[in-house]
C-alpha cells in the first residue's frame, strides 16, 4: 500500500484535535501540551503513535475526572462515547487506508496518429482531402491482426462527370 | 488491601528519569523517550503526579521561531524526596534479592 508521507502526520493532527475535544475545561492544559508536543516530534509515524496516545489520555483524564455522584451511569455514557468514537475513527481509517493506494487516475489509452496512404484522388478534390488519420491505441493486442491502414477499404478515383471536370 | 500510591513500574521509572536531572525542566516528548512510555500513559501519570503536588510545570517558549511554546515538568522538593525514597527502596529491595 502506498501511503503519502504527509498522511501519517494529517491523522496525528486530527486525532490530537480530537484529545483535545475531549478534554475540555480544567485539565484542557495537559491536553494541548501534548498536541503541542507534535509540533516537535519530526517522525511523522511517531507522531501518529504519540497522537493516538493522546487520545487514550485524555479519555483516561476524562473518565477520572468524573463526579463519583454520577457513578456508573456517567462513566457509561462516557465509555460509550469512547467506543462510538473510536469506532468511527478507526471505520474512517480504514476507509482511507482502502483509497489511499488507489489515488491515481485509470490509465487511458494513449493514441499514436497513424496516417494511412492516401486514396487514389482526383485532382480536383485533392486540395480540400489533404491527409486522412487514423487513431490507433498503443496498448491494443498486439497478437489481433494489425488494423489496416492502408485504406484499401476507400473507394478508388471518383470520377466526376465532364462537366465538373476543370477545362 | 489498599495499593501502595506512586508504586507502579511507570511511576517509578518516571520519577527516576526526572530525579536524574531534577533541576532540569523536562518536555513531555523527552521523557517519553527516556522512560519508553507511551504518551497514553506518561500523561495520566503526570497529571496525577502534579495533582499531588509532586510535579510542577510550566510553559517555555519555543527555542526556534515558528514553533509553539512547549509544557515543561519538573519535580517538587517533595517529588525529590519520594523517588529518592523510591530509588533507596529499590537498591534495598536489590540487595536483599542478592542476599537471598
Amino acid at each position: 500500500m502506498n501511503v503519502s508521507p504527509g498522511w501519517w502526520r494529517r491523522w496525528a493532527v486530527k486525532l490530537a484535535q480530537h484529545a483535545v475535544w475531549v478534554l475540555p475545561g480544567a485539565q484542557s492544559p495537559w491536553v494541548e501540551a501534548m498536541r503541542r508536543e507534535l509540533d516537535y516530534i519530526e517522525d511523522d509515524r511517531a507522531a501518529l503513535r504519540w497522537a493516538v496516545g493522546c487520545v487514550f489520555a485524555s479519555y483516561k483524564a476524562r473518565l477520572a475526572g468524573l463526579p463519583r455522584i454520577r457513578g456508573r451511569v456517567g462513566r457509561g455514557a462516557v465509555l460509550q462515547h469512547a467506543a462510538t468514537s473510536g469506532a468511527l475513527m478507526l471505520v474512517v481509517g480504514l476507509a482511507l487506508l482502502e483509497n489511499a493506494g488507489g489515488q491515481t487516475e485509470p490509465p487511458r489509452p494513449v493514441f499514436d496518429e497513424t496516417t494511412c496512404d492516401r486514396p487514389d484522388l482526383s485532382p480536383d478534390i485533392d486540395p480540400i482531402l489533404s491527409s486522412g488519420t487514423v487513431s490507433v491505441p498503443r496498448d491494443i493486442d498486439h497478437s489481433a491482426p494489425k488494423p489496416d491502414t492502408s485504406c484499401a477499404d476507400r473507394i478508388a478515383p471518383i470520377a466526376f462527370p465532364p462537366k465538373y471536370r476543370k477545362p | 488491601m489498599s495499593r501502595k500510591p506512586n508504586n507502579s513500574r511507570q511511576t517509578r521509572a518516571l520519577l527516576a528519569t526526572l530525579l536524574d536531572r531534577s533541576q532540569t525542566w523536562r518536555h513531555g516528548y523527552d521523557l517519553a523517550k527516556e522512560t519508553g512510555l507511551k504518551s497514553g500513559t506518561l500523561y495520566p501519570l503526570l497529571i496525577r503526579l502534579s495533582e499531588q503536588g509532586l510535579l510542577e510545570s510550566r510553559w517555555q517558549e519555543a527555542e526556534r521561531p515558528g514553533l509553539p511554546p512547549r509544557h515543561v515538568y519538573r519535580l517538587t522538593a517533595s517529588g525529590r524526596a519520594l523517588a529518592r525514597e523510591q530509588e533507596l527502596a529499590a537498591i534495598a529491595a536489590e540487595r536483599a534479592g542478592a542476599l537471598a
